[in-house]
């Protein structure tokens, strides 16, 4: 593709610029990468959608284990299917930039931790968490009694409502307690 | 419907920011998981209305334009915004309308969206419309404020309907709250605007549509004032912009080792990325000094003496790369290479060397110290954190999850750590039982020894060099007498360099042994151990080195700046030679040997605290190495450069990540500080001591620790110290007019003790005063958080009582249901029946407002209980009904042509409908547990029901009329028949068109017929009824 640059029509990059935390120069190169996702025939349509398998091939994406939470999370289909939009695709880039704010960061990561989409972090998607960060298979997950002492010290430690659940808000206060997380919350292409 | 999720867990595609929302959250979710409702995924996709409305989207349109377009367009009609689930148009049919929309705009959108009235025939045009707004938008506008205001709206869209609120105000309040965001955006600046929007935690369409609305705001707010001024300003402000987004641009082309980074980031986390950040930065200090001082010392220098003044004799012989002396101590490497004179003869300006050379320095001090003070205030402000303590510390391993690590064995390796340490962090818990005394006992006296054995060490480290460095001298002097200056005196210089070193590599791998016999209830005080050691040791040798330079090399030499200067240039290079060679040995080695021999060391970890104390300790020489050879910052440059590519090498050849992640952040704060602490303010106190003891002159009566500049080279030549440079100057000011003022700030700020006595005084009253608002402000936390517990307390205690009353209402209601199941049994006539359902319609009535069904009609709504069980309420009744169509009997499905009277058949009909939905209603209470989850995916549903509930109120008022006056049966008995007809034919239709759904589309054309046929019944009845009242 070597007319990606000139793709990326002047007003759209400056809003692009403007409505995320991308630098122009990222913007081009991740219209650049997006432009290689697509397939030649979608390349014609004015917003292409690149599926979800194809988002994760890439290199930044392949080995993540929330890979699919995240193209969840970022994806405006209405299919649900993962996949993404240019645009899609620039919110995602924002939100795991250098320059993204701890707020946005902290809500984004506990979009993607709400693996079943109802608002808080309970039980369950504790649960698939730690499963995900641990790895799934039977050999390397912890056991359930070790799980349950996880989860109950985890909203031991973060349920101030003591609700059972984790919200956003506890999210966000637990998130400015752990300093490394927006160093670690960074996906740069 | 492609979920990756499927498991009918995806209830809820609001995503709510209010803490109010999981209300009852942990009851139904079990029921809700496991229930096999057909409606149980209450998507309106996922319905058959919703899910024919989808497949005609995409058979109308290929899939990607589509969105587009339909967003486009569902935009346009109403200015209002919709926002769907989180990203999508989920519930977009149940968008806003604009306060006003009538009925017009309602049936466009009714048109647009066809599908989703096939199963809600009763919907009249004529109603009000019903405006439900979608919790998911609501959702939206409180995530608009996110957690920036968090405060200002406690409650969710969902508690807003516990606190009575229809439908209606929780619509105004959310656009009041969109109004009153684009009106904030408005009022900001540009700059702030941009930021606030990019602040905004919303999708990018969200984003571009506030963008929008706030633009035109904007433009149509300065089209009324447009003047010349403005229009200036917006482009000089735009100029700006642009400017500094180049400014941005061209900082981030020139980032150094940017791929590089990303590679190491990649594969061995942000903990290790940050020794590799920590050495950048310490390159661009040292790049920063190199250009002050080359610019303002050494091209003066050059400029009126470009050539050295070498005596003859010396030259350049290849050892002096190493030791830094002979030729090189002759150059304008060190102090001694520089003229005392004021230049300027023969045309050029004039520049005084002196002052340069003072200035220079001090001013490269000074941004130093506050480049440091600043980062690392914001570092500890930002990153040093303290976390509870007692608790696991669960949260602070999970967040901590890199991701941007993308190496793929990488990944695994960093799930298996991240196992290791959550089992950690739980068996920790479990050890916090205490331990019996003699243990404790044992350990703190192996702390003991450790500390005591380490700080020996450091002293006795300490104490050699100091033997060293005055064998050296003697040396130094013996082979100064026979003036000789052969190879072998010159190597013998790296003596003391080289031992220094050797302690550096040797004494900290002997530190790190410690960890064996040390039993540290925390790993992380384990690693703050070992450095505070090393820096004990590392502080402790330089101390009696710059002892020894300031004693006896200062009072030994002639020229001894330079001779300082040289020992620090040898210093500098050896540590280097060092450095490399502990990389060769104890990376390269260690895994040659853990890989092939002893496989069960394993491959080297990568040992950041102790590399990035060797980049402290040579950062550190650097800085004392200031004044004496200005220098040493190429050298030091050319150093840190190699070394990062030396690192980076040897890092991914020998290396493998740390097992320990996490923290990497308070690490480097902790850098940071260290770097500050004893290495720069050592450094400076070394620096000014050299400078300035013109206090020690003129205080003690001993001359022995002034530290008078050498006689015989450097610029400051011939004076007392090196401050009287500054002295002297402002002598010579004080006869220019002009600079009166200097000498006034230097005779009554700098040279003053008050001055400083106040200074110190007001800090100390301020210290004073924001320790107090600390305390205060810790007091107010912990309050604060009391309340937090408290009002979660009050939350379950309500959430309580609502699920009791809930539970003896329908207790109530079933008993209710059975008598009169018993009654109908027994009567047989037409009229009885009409009274029964009257009856019965009437106690619905009385439930449904008890309910708290806001009627749109008018009906006060009774504020007993909650929006939450309205809501409820409506999508049972929506249920049932959809399961009772289901069922396929929803209604006779004989419309009996013949009949004697309508309103009976009516009535029978409806009641049987009721009975069954009722049925319905009781079969599956458990669900009703959790409205809220239900509410904003069963949006459809509600809108449906609550249509039904007010055309069943408004029957119901209409059999009332029957009853109370037995005339107006004949005139309304006709036009009742035919709506029951029409209703019922409209069912008819959308249950046969909905049997074949599942395979073929709806006749929407005819679902829509048998629609208007009820709709215009029903405008007949209202009119006919209007008229009568």
């Amino acid at each position: 593709m070597g007319t990606t640059a000139s793709q990326l029509r002047k007003d759209l990059l400056s809003e692009y610029q403007e409505l995320t935390f991308l630098t122009k120069q990222e913007i081009i190169l991740a219209h650049k990468r997006f432009s290689e996702l697509l397939s030649k025939e979608d390349r014609n349509i004015p917003t292409p959608r690149v599926p979800m398998e194809k988002v994760l091939s890439l290199p930044e994406l392949k080995s993540n284990p929330f890979r699919k939470r995240i193209c969840h999370v970022f994806s405006t289909s209405d299919m649900k299917d993962g996949s993404l939009t240019f645009e899609d695709f620039l919110d995602l880039l924002s939100a795991f930039s250098d320059s993204a704010t701890l707020e946005i960061k902290s809500h984004y990561a506990f979009r993607i931790f709400d693996f079943d989409d109802d608002g808080t972090l309970d039980g369950g998607d504790l649960e698939k968490l730690v499963n995900c960060l641990t790895g799934e298979t039977d050999g390397t997950r912890l056991t359930t009694e070790e799980m349950r002492q996880l989860i109950s010290n985890i909203l031991e430690e973060s349920d101030i409502d003591k609700d059972g659940t984790v919200n956003l808000s506890e999210f966000q206060h637990v998130i400015s307690r752990s300093p490394d997380f927006v160093s670690s919350f960074k996906i740069v292409l | 419907m492609s979920h990756y999720n499927n498991t009918g867990e995806y209830n809820n595609p609001a995503y709510h920011d209010s803490d109010t929302l999981e209300i009852d959250r942990s009851p139904s979710r079990k029921s809700q998981s496991h229930h096999s409702n057909p409606h149980g995924n209450p998507y309106p996709r996922d319905d058959g209305a919703g899910g024919q409305r989808g497949r005609s989207d995409l058979q109308q349109l290929p899939g990607g334009v589509q969105s587009s377009y339909d967003d486009a367009q569902e935009r346009v009609p109403w200015g209002g915004w919709q926002e769907g689930s989180w990203r999508g148009r989920d519930s977009i049919p149940m968008g806003l309308l604009p306060p006003r929309s009538e009925s017009p705009r309602w049936q466009q959108h009714d048109l647009n969206h066809s599908g989703y009235q096939i199963d809600q025939a009763t919907h009249y045009d004529t109603t009000p419309p019903v405006r439900l707004p979608s919790a998911t938008s609501g959702h939206v506008s409180m995530r608009f404020r996110g957690s920036r205001k968090m405060s200002l709206f406690p409650v969710g869209e969902a508690a807003l309907g516990n606190l009575g609120l229809s439908e209606d105000d929780i619509r105004n309040e959310m656009e009041n709250e969109e109004q009153h965001l684009v009106k904030e955006l408005v009022a900001m600046s540009t700059r702030d605007r941009i930021k606030a929007i990019r602040d905004l935690p919303m999708s990018f369409d969200d984003k571009k549509h506030i963008r929008g609305q706030v633009l035109a705001l904007k433009s149509f707010k300065k089209s009324r004032h447009l003047n010349c001024f403005s229009d200036c300003s917006t482009t000089v402000s735009l100029a700006f912009r642009r400017c500094g987004a180049n400014m941005t641009l061209a900082r981030q082309t020139l980032e150094l080792w940017r791929g590089t980074m990303k590679e190491v980031g990649g594969k061995f986390g942000t903990g290790v990325l940050s020794y590799f950040k920590f050495l950048k930065w310490l390159l661009m200090f040292n790049i920063f000094s190199f250009l002050v001082n080359f610019g303002f010392i050494t091209i003066p220098q050059l400029i009126y003496h470009p050539t050295p003044d070498i005596p003859t004799g010396v030259s350049f012989k290849g050892l002096e790369i190493l030791t830094g002396a002979g030729y090189f101590s002759h150059t304008v490497m060190y102090y001694g290479g520089y003229s005392n004179k004021t230049q300027g003869t023969g045309g050029w300006p004039e520049y005084n060397m002196q002052l340069a050379y003072f200035f220079t320095i001090a001013a490269y001090m000074v941004l130093c110290g506050a480049a440091l003070i600043y980062s690392m205030a914001s570092s500890f402000r930002k990153k040093y954190v303290l976390a509870d303590s007692g608790l696991g510390g669960a949260w602070q391993l999970l967040c901590s999850w890199d991701f941007s690590v993308t190496n793929e064995r990488a990944v695994r390796q960093r799930k298996n750590n991240l196992r290791i340490q959550l089992k950690e962090s739980l068996s920790e818990k479990f050890q916090v039982a205490l331990l019996p005394l003699t243990e404790r006992l044992k350990h703190y006296g192996v702390f003991l020894g450790t500390w005591l054995l380490s700080t020996g060490m450091a002293l006795g480290c300490g104490a050699s060099v100091y033997f060293l460095c005055q064998y050296d001298t003697w040396r130094t002097r013996q082979s100064a007498d026979k003036a000789s200056g052969s190879l072998l005196e010159e190597a013998a210089t790296l003596l003391l360099p080289f031992v220094v070193s050797l302690i550096n590599l040797v004494v900290p791998l002997f530190y790190s042994l410690f960890k064996k016999i040390e039993h540290y209830s925390n790993p992380r005080m384990q690693v703050y151990a070992i450095i505070v050691r090393n820096v004990i040791l590392k502080m402790s040798i330089l101390g009696i080195l710059c002892y020894y330079w300031m004693k006896d090399v200062a009072n030994t030499f002639s020229c001894w700046e330079s001779i300082v200067g040289q020992a620090l240039y040898r210093l500098v290079i050896v540590d280097f030679l060092f450095i490399m060679l502990g990389s060769f040995f104890g990376e390269f080695l260690s895994n040659v040997i853990g890989t092939k021999c002893i496989q069960s060391l394993g491959v080297p970890e990568f040992d950041v605290a102790r590399n990035v104390l060797d980049l402290i300790y040579a950062q550190t020489l650097a800085w004392i190495g200031i004044y004496f050879s200005p220098l040493l910052p190429v050298i030091q440059i050319i150093k840190f450069f190699i070394l990062f590519y030396l690192k980076k090498v040897s890092l991914t050849q020998n290396c493998q990540p740390p097992r320990r992640a996490g923290r990497a952040a308070q690490m480097q704060t902790i850098f940071i500080a260290i770097l500050f602490f004893p290495s720069f303010v050592g450094a400076l106190s070394m620096v000014a001591y050299t400078v300035w003891t013109i206090s020690n002159c003129h205080v003690s009566p001993d001359p022995s620790p002034s530290l008078p500049p050498s006689d015989n080279c450097g610029p400051f030549r011939g004076l007392n110290t090196t401050f009287s440079a500054i002295q002297i100057w402002m002598d010579d000011l004080n006869g220019v007019d002009g600079f009166q003022w200097i000498v006034w700030i230097y005779q009554h700020v700098i040279r003053s003790e008050i001055f400083y006595f106040l200074v110190s005084l007001i800090i100390l009253v301020f210290i004073y005063i924001f320790r107090q608002i600390t305390q205060g402000r810790k007091l107010l936390i912990i309050l604060l958080r009391q309340q937090i517990v408290n009002e979660g307390k009050d939350k379950a205690f309500l959430l309580e009582k609502l699920q009791t009353l809930q539970k003896s209402k329908q207790n109530k209601q079933k008993k209710k249901k059975q008598a009169r199941k018993r009654q109908e049994n027994e009567s047989s006539t037409g009229m009885l029946q009409a009274l029964l359902a009257r009856q019965r319609l009437e106690q619905e009535h009385g439930d449904s407002s008890s309910f708290g069904v806001p009627m749109p009609s008018g009906h006060s709504v009774s504020t007993t209980s909650s929006a939450l069980m309205q809501a409820m309420l409506a999508r049972q009744y929506a249920e049932d009904q959809d399961v009772a169509s289901y069922r396929g009997v929803p209604f006779p499905a004989d419309p009996a042509p013949a009949s004697s009277s309508a309103l009976i058949q009516a009535m029978q009909a409806r009641q049987r409908a009721e009975s069954q939905n009722e049925d319905e209603f009781y079969r599956a209470p458990v669900q009703s547990q959790n409205p809220v989850n239900a509410l904003p995916s069963a949006m459809i549903q509600v809108m449906q029901a609550r249509q039904r509930v007010e055309s069943e109120q408004e029957e119901d008022e209409f059999y009332r009329a029957p009853v109370h006056s037995e005339h107006p049966v004949s005139s309304t008995s006709s036009a009742m028949m035919q709506v029951m007809q029409a209703r019922l034919r409209a069912e008819e239709e959308s249950e046969f068109y909905r049997a074949p759904a599942s395979s073929q589309h709806p006749d929407v054309s005819g679902t829509g017929s048998a629609l208007i046929q009820a709709m215009l019944a029903r405008q007949q009845v209202e009119e006919e009824y209007g008229d009568r009242y």
